[in-house]
């Protein structure tokens, strides 16, 4: 098995790998973030560094069905961010060759 | 525990606490318990004009649960130390401690914050709900 | 599965297995988790997001670490991870997606 070959017992054995690596991590509130991942715990708290955060904003056009939603994206960059882990739904680390 | 000793070691910096309400207030670190509540002096809310009531708050306390984000000075930040800590597994505030002189006065200030505790001190407090 | 009721008259070969296979509802919900891991699975989250994936491992909290996952939002795929780390407050069920 895959899993077994690379190490990986537990799920945070997954993001252990990922650390001074670059991070894609998704959160509540439609936003996004990548960033270099210097700490974490438990509870999923992070530490990034190098961080760009995309904040996507659904604007609902007027007597229309799904599809014709306008999605505005604002994108911003922070040096060193502290993350709540509660916010934290989905990290994924960069693709490894 | 690792990110509260981080936060500890990060007392008497400026930080930029965004709250998931998106209210953004920059203040000095004074203090942080173990479930990331944190207190914040000499503080300025990012977008005063749409927060007009936050204009007289000099300095608050933030329910750990509410917060989003903290922008750290990265300056104060050892990346290296906090992977290490963080492979590590458990790290204790003991294990930052050696590794970081500025620490020792840290936990001198935490001495003498507990017993000025015991005088009871006017703060005005904030409290933000999600 | 209850065997005293008369059982309904057998449908016709067309409904043969339907798509996922019955599954054998013998076992506790532990025993399924340990049974899905490295299989193929379909994750879906409380915000009604999919994730489609070979699921590596999982912790008590259902945590998830995915392999070759593809995210589903209302049926199309938005994204694409080699690996994927899902915090398990947002699960909302894990369901097989081939065989156990």
């Amino acid at each position: 098995m895959d899993s077994a070959a690379s190490g990986i017992q537990e799920p945070f054995d997954l993001i252990r790998l990922s650390l001074s690596e670059r991070v894609f991590v998704k959160l509540r509130g439609d936003r996004e973030l990548t960033g270099v991942l210097h700490a974490y715990d438990g509870h999923m708290n992070l530490i990034l560094s190098d961080v760009e955060e995309t904040i996507m904003i659904v604007d609902q056009v007027e007597g229309s069905a799904n599809g014709q939603n306008t999605v505005n994206i604002a994108k911003r960059k922070i040096d060193m961010l502290f993350v709540r882990g509660d916010g934290v739904i989905l990290v994924s680390p960069p693709l490894r060759t | 525990m690792l990110i509260f000793s981080v936060f500890k070691t990060l007392t008497d910096q400026q930080v930029t606490v965004e709250l998931k309400n998106d209210l953004s207030i920059t203040g000095v670190l004074k203090s942080v318990d173990q479930f990331l509540n944190i207190r914040l002096d000499s503080i300025k809310v990012l977008d005063e004009a749409r927060h007009p009531h936050m204009m007289a708050v000099k300095n608050c306390f933030i329910r750990g649960s509410v917060v989003r984000y903290v922008q750290l000075p990265a300056e104060h930040v050892d990346t290296q130390l906090l992977e290490d800590a963080t492979r590590r597994g458990r790290c204790t505030a003991k294990t930052m401690t050696v590794t970081k002189t500025t620490i020792a006065l840290t936990v001198l200030s935490d001495l003498w914050r507990d017993a000025q505790s015991c005088i009871p001190t006017l703060y005005s407090t904030i409290q933000v709900f999600h | 599965m209850d065997d005293s009721t008369p059982p309904p008259p057998a449908p016709p070969a067309d409904s043969l297995p339907p798509p996922p296979p019955p599954p054998t509802m013998t076992g506790s919900p532990t025993d399924f988790l340990k049974g899905v891991v490295g299989k193929r699975v379909v994750v879906r989250l409380t915000s009604g997001v999919d994730y489609r994936g070979l699921l590596s491992c999982l912790d008590g909290y259902m945590n998830i670490a995915l392999e070759q996952t593809e995210e589903h939002v209302n049926g199309l795929v938005t994204n694409r991870y080699g690996d994927a780390f899902i915090r398990g407050n947002n699960v909302l069920y894990i369901s097989a997606a081939e065989p156990l």
